[in-house]
């Protein structure tokens, strides 16, 4: 298991972009993403993404963490459209599986667009802090708004949740190295026990982050925080720092 | 519990929703079988309420699909809405639900909240996502078949975190004990 990055202190053009700006540009890079097909589109679009990334100035190893932690997810991926994607003109066939040059070209393609995704999700949280995410969510919501939706409340939902994935990751590899001192690794396992050992992690993992929202709701509560009375930041436009 | 709580109850669980099968993805075919994005959501709804729990149902896909690519983006709608009903549908029972027992009303509260989803899944695919191409045989593999080792997870696990957490005292208990 890989973290998703977190933020990463370096200065670049992506890094000062507003975070509305950039969430929108998420939204829309993904969109591309999906609609590419041909392997020219999916070249283009890739091409793309790896300038982001130059540009960003977070480094490859950041950048590509989240996603080198989905490989063997990928190359499962990868091998099931190559082997039951289709059975016409096959390379190889084992029962019904059969190894085809269009179950190949279509692995592929999925699992380019999924790495593709994966960095660009990564690229936004490595270049935008919590807070501006979660006033970035707020500015993008706030049409809504007029039509009763409680926007405070999911800008506020989006913002914790971005903030507390990187968190929790570390708290749960924290929690299976400590099942690894004791009951030895993981990851050398077969499926099924790896399965259980996993399952018996998730009481804790659970306690463990339950305590951490009753602690982060009662600093917010105790800084006089509320969800249903507007802050004197926001009549200014400013979203008011709850941490 | 407070209205901040609440939704921070739901963040959180939804940031589980997200690290959950990120660990699970190490083995194969892990989300389909072992669905682990359903239990911090189903979890979020019996503890915090409907509200909560469709929050989580809507937030844990959709940002997993923008951070981490998982769930693709075909599948990300009637997942999303699948979800949303599990959160929705275990929040409303647990309210309604009050047999005296604290366990009992969690289960019957899950495993209504475990039948609703698959059945607004199975139409919602039926009408308009897969509208044509889907079949009862595939929803019922897709469902119970192909589930079963997230269905007998989650019907070991959800109940006993929820009780650990009323006794840990991080969520109000069902049925205070009146001596306190």
């Amino acid at each position: 298991m890989r973290s998703l990055a977190g933020y990463v202190w370096v200065d670049s053009p992506l890094h000062r972009m507003g975070a509305g700006p950039k969430l929108v540009g998420l939204l829309a890079c993904a969109l591309l993403v999906v609609l590419a097909t041909t392997p020219l589109e999916l070249l283009a679009v890739s091409a793309g993404v790896c300038a982001l990334v130059a540009v960003s100035r977070v480094g490859w190893h950041a950048a590509g963490r989240a996603a080198w932690g989905l490989r063997w997810f990928l190359l499962m991926v990868l091998a099931m459209n190559a082997l039951f994607f289709s059975d016409a003109d096959p390379l190889v066939s084992l029962g019904p599986a059969h190894l085809t040059p269009a179950g190949l070209a279509q692995g592929a393609r999925v699992v380019v667009r999924t790495l593709l995704v994966v960095v660009l999700g990564t690229l936004l949280t490595a270049t935008t802090r919590p807070q501006e995410l979660v006033d970035g969510v707020r500015r993008l919501l706030r049409p809504l708004g007029r039509l009763g939706l409680p926007t405070e409340a999911a800008a506020l939902a989006v913002g914790v949740t971005v903030q507390f994935v990187p968190t929790l990751l570390r708290e749960s590899r924290q929690l299976m190295r400590a099942q690894e001192i004791r009951c030895g690794g993981v990851a050398s396992h077969g499926i099924v026990r790896r399965a259980v050992s996993y399952v018996r992690l998730l009481v804790p993992i659970f306690v463990s982050a339950m305590r951490r929202a009753d602690e982060l709701s009662c600093a917010m509560e105790a800084r006089g925080y509320r969800i249903d009375r507007p802050r004197a930041a926001d009549t200014t436009g400013e979203g008011k720092r709850y941490q | 519990m407070s209205q901040v709580k609440k939704v921070v109850v739901a963040a959180v669980c939804a940031a589980l929703g997200i690290v959950l099968p990120m660990a699970f993805h190490s083995i194969p075919n892990a989300g389909a079988t072992w669905l682990p994005m359903h239990i911090p959501v189903m979890i979020s709804g019996l503890v915090a309420g409907p509200v909560a729990g469709a929050a989580t149902g809507v937030l844990a896909p959709v940002l997993s699909g923008l951070l981490t690519g998982m769930p693709p983006a075909p599948m990300l709608p009637p997942m999303t809405c699948e979800l949303l009903v599990y959160g929705l549908v275990s929040g409303l029972l647990s309210r309604v639900v009050r047999t005296g027992s604290t366990t009992a009303d969690l289960y019957i509260s899950l495993v209504g909240a475990m039948l609703a989803g698959r059945v607004v899944n199975g139409v919602l695919r039926a009408l308009i996502f897969s509208a044509g191409a889907y079949s009862l045989e595939a929803w019922l593999t897709a469902s119970f078949v192909t589930a079963i080792a997230g269905i007998v997870l989650q019907l070991a696990v959800v109940v006993p975190i929820v009780v650990s957490l009323e006794r840990a005292g991080l969520v109000p208990p069902r049925y205070p004990d009146p001596k306190e």
